[in-house]
C-alpha cells in the first residue's frame, strides 16, 4: 500500500503501533461474534489523518471493513469495526486527535420487520387459544404457554421440571398420562441444537395435537391409554435464549469450557455411545465439540437419569433439523444394529405417512451411511439402552433457507411429523418388548 | 591353448550365482520404478456399491449444480437438486472420488410463482479430500435462450430499482422473512455464493447458503450489478458456519465477475479467490469500483 506524506519516522510509528495493536488483538480474541459490531463516521482533518486510517485497514487482525473508504479530507470515512476490536481502535483514533462519530450503535438491533412484530405480540398470554402456533417465540413465550397448556389440560398433561441448565434456567418436560402407575413410555425431544427453531415450534404444537386428539383420534387414544408420551420441547434453554439475543445460528449450549474462550458443548455429542470418537470434534471453539466427557452437560445429564431413572421407555424421538430425514442408530459405527430390518421397515412408513400429508420427501437410513458419522449422539444412546425404537428426524427443508425456515412452513412442517411419529408409536404399542 | 581361451574370468562363476539369485529382487526394484513412473496402472478405479438416494451422490450433486449456476449466471433459471436418478462412483485410493450421475432439479421462483423441473447429468471427480471438484455438467434446458434473457433482464430491472438495505438488515431474518421485494437480491446472492460453494466443496466438506449478514454494496456500476456482501455458509458435515465476503459484478447474459474472501474457522486458512467468465484481468475489477 503506498504510503503518501507521512515521511519515514511517521511510517515507523504508525506501523509500530499497529503492530502493537495487531498483535494485542489476536491474542484476545478467539471467537467471532456477529453482534455488537458498530460504525464509525470520521472526518479526516488532513491527508495525513486520511493516511493513517488507510493504514487501519493493513491489519488483518483489526477485520475493519470500510464503507467509505478514505478519499478526501472533505468526504467522510465511514467503517464498520468487529465488536471485539472496538476498543482497541477508538484507542488509536483518539491516541492520534482522529474525531469519530457512531453512527451505528449496534448492527445486530436493527431493523428486522418480523422481530418487530413479535415484540408487538410478546404480551403475557393468560390462555393458549390466542398463542401464534404459525410463529416463532421466544423461551419465556413458551414456557408462558406451557403453564397455560397445562392448566388447560390438566387432566392429561402435567409438567415436570429435571433439572437446570448451565445458566440455572430451568428444564421443562411435559408429561400426558391417563395413568398414575409407572406405565411403557414415548420420549420425544426437540431443540436439542438450538439454531434448529422449526423444531421447538413444532414440539409446541405437537404437544397441542396430542392433547386435543386424545379422545378424538382412536389410535392415540388407545395409545395414551396404555402408554405415557414425555416431551421435551427446549431441550437446550440456554442456547435457545442465545439464539434469540445474541447469534441466531448458534448450536450448542452455553457451557464455559475451561482452557478455552470458546463456549458451548455439543448437546447431541455429548452422550455416552461412542463418545469422542471422529464423529464430534475435542476443540471446544468447533460446533460439534463433545464435552470434556460423557454426560459432562446438564441438559444431556438430566434427560439420561431420568430416562435411566423411569425404566419403562420404549421410544425415543429426538428432533433435529434440516435435511428431511428420518435416521435410526448408529452413527458412531458402520455395523447395522441387530433390529436393523425393522428398523428400516418403520422408518419407511414413518416416512411414506408424512409425505402423505404434504408431499414433502424425506430419506431414511442408518444415520452413518445417510448423513455422516456423529459419534455420542442421543438415539444411538438411547438404543444401547434398552429403547429399541430411537429415531431422529431432520426436519425440513433441504437448505434453501435451513435453519432460517420461514414461520409459514411451521405448522406445515408440524402436519406432516406428526403422522409419522404416530406411526413409529403405534408400531411400538403393537409390539411390546 | 584353446581351453585357456575358451576359459571364463575365474570371478564369472560365482558371478553367474550371484545373478540368479539377486534377479528377482532386481526384477522387483524395476517394476516397483515402474509402477511410481506410472501410478495408473497399478491404482484402478474402484467401484462404490452406494445408492443413487446415499449423501455421497447428493454432495457430487450439488457440487455441480454450484459450478452450473455459478457458470450460467442466471439468476432467474437458478436450479436446486431434487433427487439423483441414477449413478455411478468410483474410487481411487490415490486419485480421490469419481461420480457420474443423472439427477432431476427445479428452479422455484416464488416473485414470480412459478416452478420449472429439469434434470442434468453430470461428471464430477473429486481429487483426494480437495476442494474444488472438476465439474462436467449438462442440464435441459428450463427455457429457451430469448425467455431465460428476457427473465433475467426482468429481474435485472428489479434489481435496479432496489436500494442497499439499512445496515444490519439480514436476509432473510432470523425468523426466515424474506421481504419479496428483495428476492432478486437473494437470487443473484446464491448465484455469486455458488462460486464460493463449489470453489471449498470436497468429498467431505459441502454447504449450504444459510444467510446475507450484510450488504456493503447494492449499486450499478456502468450497467453491471456491483454487489458487495457477506453471507453465512453452512458447512455442513461440521456444522460450522463460515462468513465470506463476495463481491460480484453481473449483467445479464455476461459471464459473473466475482472476489471473494471466507472466515474459516479454527486451523482452517482463510480462503479467498475470483474468477470470472472471461479473460478480463481481476485487478481491472477493482479500478472500477
Amino acid at each position: 500500500m503506498p504510503i503518501g506524506d507521512g515521511g519515514p519516522a511517521l511510517l515507523w510509528l504508525t506501523m509500530r503501533g499497529l503492530l502493537g495493536l495487531s498483535l494485542l488483538l489476536a491474542a484476545t480474541s478467539s471467537q467471532k461474534v456477529f453482534s455488537g459490531d458498530q460504525v464509525l463516521r470520521i472526518k479526516a482533518k488532513d491527508e495525513k489523518q486520511l493516511q493513517l486510517l488507510r493504514n487501519l485497514d493493513i491489519s488483518e487482525y483489526l477485520k475493519i471493513d470500510f464503507w467509505h473508504a478514505p478519499a478526501r479530507p472533505s468526504l467522510p470515512v465511514d467503517m464498520r469495526v468487529p465488536f471485539s476490536n472496538l476498543k482497541a481502535v477508538k484507542n488509536y483514533l483518539n491516541s492520534r486527535g482522529i474525531s469519530y462519530a457512531i453512527t451505528v450503535e449496534d448492527i445486530q438491533v436493527l431493523l428486522d420487520e418480523e422481530r418487530k412484530g413479535m415484540m408487538a405480540s410478546r404480551r403475557l398470554e393468560r390462555s393458549t387459544s390466542s398463542f401464534r402456533y404459525n410463529s416463532y417465540h421466544t423461551l419465556e413465550e413458551i414456557y408462558t404457554w406451557m403453564d397455560n397448556f397445562v392448566v388447560e389440560h390438566s387432566n392429561l398433561v402435567s409438567k415436570l421440571m429435571i433439572g437446570q441448565t448451565f445458566e440455572k434456567r430451568p428444564i421443562f418436560v411435559l408429561k400426558f398420562s391417563t395413568g398414575n402407575r409407572t406405565r411403557p413410555a414415548i420420549w420425544i425431544d426437540s431443540g436439542i441444537h438450538a439454531r434448529e427453531w422449526i423444531t421447538q415450534a413444532t414440539g409446541v404444537w405437537t404437544a397441542m395435537k396430542i392433547a386435543t386428539d386424545y379422545g378424538e383420534d382412536p389410535v392415540l387414544t388407545r395409545i395414551l391409554n396404555h402408554m405415557d408420551i414425555f416431551l421435551e420441547i427446549v431441550t437446550n434453554p440456554d442456547g435457545f435464549a442465545y439464539t434469540h439475543s445474541m447469534n441466531r445460528l448458534w448450536r450448542k449450549n452455553r457451557a464455559i469450557n475451561s482452557n478455552s474462550s470458546c463456549k458451548g458443548v455439543d448437546p447431541n455429542r455429548n452422550w455416552d455411545s461412542g463418545f469422542g470418537g471422529v464423529g464430534s470434534s475435542n476443540n471446544p471453539c468447533s460446533e460439534t465439540y463433545h464435552g470434556p466427557f460423557p454426560h459432562s452437560e446438564p441438559e444431556v445429564a438430566s434427560v439420561a437419569n431420568f430416562i435411566q431413572k423411569h425404566k419403562h421407555f420404549k421410544v425415543l424421538i429426538s428432533i433435529h433439523s434440516y435435511s428431511q430425514m428420518l435416521l435410526y442408530p448408529y452413527g458412531y459405527r458402520k455395523e447395522p444394529t441387530p433390529d436393523n430390518e425393522e428398523l428400516h421397515n418403520l422408518a419407511r412408513k414413518a416416512v411414506e405417512a408424512l409425505s402423505q400429508v404434504h408431499g414433502t420427501e424425506y430419506v431414511y437410513g442408518r444415520t452413518i451411511s445417510t448423513i455422516y458419522v456423529a459419534n455420542g449422539i442421543t438415539i444411538d444412546w438411547a438404543y444401547e439402552h434398552d429403547i429399541k425404537y430411537s429415531f431422529s428426524f431432520e426436519l425440513r427443508d433441504t437448505g434453501i433457507y435451513g435453519f432460517l425456515l420461514p414461520a409459514s412452513q411451521i405448522i406445515p412442517t408440524a402436519e406432516e411429523t406428526w403422522p409419522a411419529i404416530l406411526t413409529i408409536v403405534k408400531h411400538a404399542y403393537d409390539n411390546p418388548y | 591353448m584353446l581351453a585357456r581361451q575358451q576359459r571364463l574370468p575365474g570371478w564369472a562363476g560365482p558371478m553367474a550365482v550371484l545373478l540368479v539369485v539377486l534377479l528377482p529382487a532386481v526384477t522387483q526394484a524395476f517394476s516397483g520404478l515402474w509402477r511410481t513412473l506410472e501410478p495408473e496402472r497399478q491404482q484402478p478405479w474402484r467401484r462404490l456399491d452406494v445408492a443413487p438416494s446415499s449423501p455421497v451422490f447428493q454432495q457430487a450433486a450439488r457440487a455441480a449444480l454450484h459450478y452450473f449456476n455459478y457458470r450460467a449466471a442466471s439468476p432467474s433459471t437458478f436450479r436446486t437438486l431434487k433427487q439423483v436418478r441414477s449413478g455411478t462412483a468410483w474410487v481411487n485410493a490415490k486419485k480421490g472420488q469419481r461420480f457420474d450421475m443423472e439427477f432431476t432439479i427445479e428452479s422455484y421462483k416464488p416473485e414470480l410463482n412459478e416452478e420449472r423441473l429439469g434434470t442434468c447429468s453430470a461428471l464430477v471427480i473429486f481429487k483426494n479430500h480437495k476442494p474444488k471438484p472438476t465439474v462436467n455438467i449438462t442440464c435441459t434446458r428450463l427455457l429457451d435462450e430469448k425467455e431465460r434473457e428476457q427473465k433475467d433482464y426482468v429481474l435485472y430491472k428489479q434489481m435496479k430499482q432496489l436500494k442497499r438495505p439499512p445496515d444490519g438488515t439480514r436476509i432473510p431474518g432470523n425468523l426466515g422473512h424474506m421481504d419479496s421485494s428483495l428476492q432478486p437480491m437473494w437470487d443473484l446472492a446464491m448465484v455469486g455464493s455458488s462460486y464460493v460453494m463449489w470453489e471449498k466443496t470436497s468429498q467431505s466438506l459441502y454447504y449450504y447458503m444459510m444467510q446475507l449478514s450484510g450488504v456493503k454494496q447494492w449499486i450499478t456500476r456502468g450497467d453491471f450489478i456491483n454487489f458487495n456482501y457477506t453471507v453465512l455458509l453452512h458447512e455442513f458435515s461440521t456444522q460450522e458456519i463460515i462468513p465470506c465476503q463476495i463481491h460480484l459484478l453481473w449483467y445479464p447474459g455476461k459471464p459473473l465477475k466475482i472476489r471473494y474472501h471466507c472466515q474459516d474457522p479454527g486451523t482452517q486458512e482463510e480462503g479467498s479467490g475470483n474468477g470470472e467468465g472471461s479473460a478480463e484481468n481481476p485487478t481491472e475489477i477493482l479500478s472500477n469500483f
